[in-house]
């Protein structure tokens, strides 16, 4: 079974990875691939500099739901937008809704409750999977902030359900926390580049979510490999960015048996040509 | 050959996750200690290949330590670690022993220390301050963390002033509280309301660790704000400089555009724009196999990313291409040539 078709039975996976890594080349990647095998995929998208839809060739989502192809959907959301939202439908009066989003203590509670955030996103994407009896997407692809550590954005409901406990937030973080943790609904993927930072990251990333909730990811994908050069002169930075590329992914292959697929440096812009490119490479890496 | 890169007594690296600060603020910070200047060079979490170059180790979390091997001039090193220095803070600003002791045993200081927005980015501003004050030193160069969504380290003392004047805190530390307080009826039960609310959303026992945290807090208030306003006077005083990094090729450059707009809106000094990891051109008589090609590709991909960003910048604002060398620094000598690099580069 490959690791792409473990994915295919989920309903979330989750991108994660410093940032400038190519996670939302992977994010995009994924869904096109997952949406070829006939689920309904909505991409998530946190930053508010929208990148997902350069890579799918499509208009940006401004914030709303989008289509990006067959099968696939975009959608850019704000974290604080998602709180304001839950707050106007668990407040039943319009005007206290509008005094409690408004107030600047509700705003210190967001920016510092912990894990709150975090949650509010994951309990999106949950509910978008949940609603109603013919919810769009079937499976949601979140591409994780850039911002922090990946197992923040993991550890968020475990953290908050306990920090909340006995109120709704509470309960709601618990239930996330409970479906992120079930690897048969949930799968985390790795993004990074075999360069020494990037692989040092993952290798604590990787050891942090193993311990910290018992996670392991389905897909580890090192992004960006410089190629084998051809013999020749004048190439010594391409030899000698290979070879470090190649000692770094040894150091990961060291600690990291599972699935792990190397993606090449390609002479393409980001778009959907570098995608389509990248598919093919990544199903022939993912046997 | 750009002189402007070094001038400044503080000088605050900026940029997004990946690009290169950390390394390029090392590289910075041996070029000014060889010029005669005593500088620091602040850092977080440096690769190994770099704490080597440099020397330190864990030693360098508590106080700088001088950098072995740069001569002439003198370079030392610090390394930042926001709960530590969170943690001597409030030995600093606590009363006491108990109230310090209160703080750390509060269930929500725990949890938040690590996780509050911006609280590593105050923390390496405190840091900063206080070697600063020390007058040890007549450079400063801080690398900071990598922060895409927003500048929080520049939003961080406002923040922590904000914090500190909030209503919510006046409120929290109402003796209503205490059900014993004089307060008239009415007032006792809009409060109570609102109590109802959060209870139902976010549980009493979470509201309550809030409260006792504010509590304990609030004998450290006047000096955190105090503080604050002083690092805000620091960041935007003339002597201070940020250096923004933005990676190569056109996909980078809206990040480096948002830096840069955020640090014009709030008035702080700018320096020059460093292009860093640029590829070269394949040398002459590298033939047409796909290994040129590809390095064909990737200069010019990058050299389409200087363009757009100096069609893009507003003003005469000084860029700076670094290129990328085939092996990252991994000693003083290497650090010391990119150094080089970078002040020998023609800059647009």
């Amino acid at each position: 079974m490959s690791a792409l078709d473990r994915l295919a039975e989920r309903q979330l996976v989750v991108v994660t990875g410093k940032g400038g890594v190519g996670k939302t080349t992977l994010a995009s990647l994924l869904g096109r691939l997952l949406a070829a095998r006939g689920r309904r995929v909505l991409l998530l998208e946190v930053d508010p500099r929208e990148s997902l839809h350069q890579a799918l060739g499509t208009e940006p989502s401004g914030g709303k739901i989008v289509p990006a192809g067959p099968g696939l959907w975009l959608h850019n959301l704000q974290p604080a937008a998602v709180i304001e939202g839950l707050v106007h439908e668990k407040v039943p009066l319009d005007y206290l809704a509008r005094r409690i989003v408004e107030s600047p203590a509700f705003h210190h509670f967001v920016e510092g409750a912990p894990g709150l955030k975090e949650t509010a996103l994951l309990g999106y994407a949950y509910r978008t999977l949940h609603h109603g009896r013919r919810p769009r997407a079937d499976l949601v692809i979140l591409d994780a902030p850039a911002t922090g550590h990946g197992a923040t954005l993991l550890a968020a409901p475990g953290l908050l359900a306990q920090a909340a406990q006995g109120g709704q937030l509470g309960d709601m973080a618990a239930d996330l926390a409970a479906f992120l943790a079930d690897p048969t609904r949930c799968a985390v993927a790795l993004a990074t580049l075999a360069e020494e930072m990037p692989i040092q990251e993952t290798l604590e990333l990787l050891e942090v979510l193993e311990a910290r909730l018992g996670l392991r990811p389905d897909l580890v994908v090192a992004n960006g490999l410089y190629p084998v050069p051809p013999e020749g002169p004048g190439l010594e930075l391409l030899k000698t960015r290979h070879r470090l590329n190649q000692a770094e992914l040894a150091r990961l292959r060291a600690a990291w048996k599972g699935p792990l697929v190397s993606l090449p440096l390609l002479p393409l812009d980001r778009g959907p040509a570098l995608i389509d490119r990248l598919a093919q490479v990544f199903l022939q890496e993912d046997p | 050959m750009s002189a402007g890169v070094l001038s400044g007594d503080l000088l605050v690296v900026v940029g997004a996750g990946g690009v290169g600060k950390t390394t390029l603020a090392a590289a910075l910070a041996l070029g000014s200690a060889k010029q005669g200047r005593r500088t620091l060079v602040m850092t977080f979490d440096p690769s190994l290949r770099l704490k080597d170059a440099l020397g330190v180790g864990e030693a360098a979390l508590d106080e700088p330590i001088p950098v072995p091997g740069v001569a002439p001039g003198h370079l030392d090193a610090a390394l930042l670690d926001a709960k530590r220095t969170f943690d001597r803070l409030i030995h600093t600003y606590a009363p006491d022993a108990a109230a310090a002791e209160r703080i750390f045993s509060n269930q929500f200081y725990r949890d938040m220390a690590g996780n509050l927005a911006g609280i590593l980015e105050y923390m390496a501003m405190e840091r900063l301050f206080e070697m600063r004050a020390s007058g040890r030193y007549d450079r400063i160069i801080l690398d900071t963390p990598p922060t895409r969504q927003a500048m929080d380290f520049l939003q961080a003392p406002e923040r922590m002033m904000h914090l500190v004047n909030n209503r919510a805190i006046r409120f929290a530390m109402d003796p209503w509280w205490d059900r014993k307080g004089g307060k008239n009826l009415g007032y006792r039960l809009a409060a109570m309301g609102a109590m109802e609310l959060s209870d139902r959303l976010v549980g009493r026992r979470f509201l309550l660790d809030v409260v006792e945290f504010i509590r304990a807090f609030a004998p450290l208030f006047e000096g955190f704000r105090q503080r604050a306003e002083e690092v805000q006077a620091l960041l935007l005083a003339p002597e201070t400089r940020f250096l923004l990094v933005a990676g190569p090729g056109p996909d980078r450059v809206p990040d480096a555009m948002f830096f840069l707009r955020k640090l014009q809106e709030t008035g702080h000094g700018l320096g020059p724009v460093l292009v860093n990891q640029l590829h070269p051109k394949p040398e002459p008589g590298a033939g047409r196999g796909p290994g040129a090609e590809l390095l064909r590709f990737l200069a010019a991909r990058d050299r389409r990313g200087l363009e757009l960003l100096r069609s893009l910048l507003p003003g005469p604002q000084e860029i700076l291409p670094v290129p990328l060398e085939p092996n990252p620094p991994g000693n003083l000598e290497e650090l010391g040539q990119l150094f080089k690099n970078m002040i020998n580069t023609k800059s647009l």
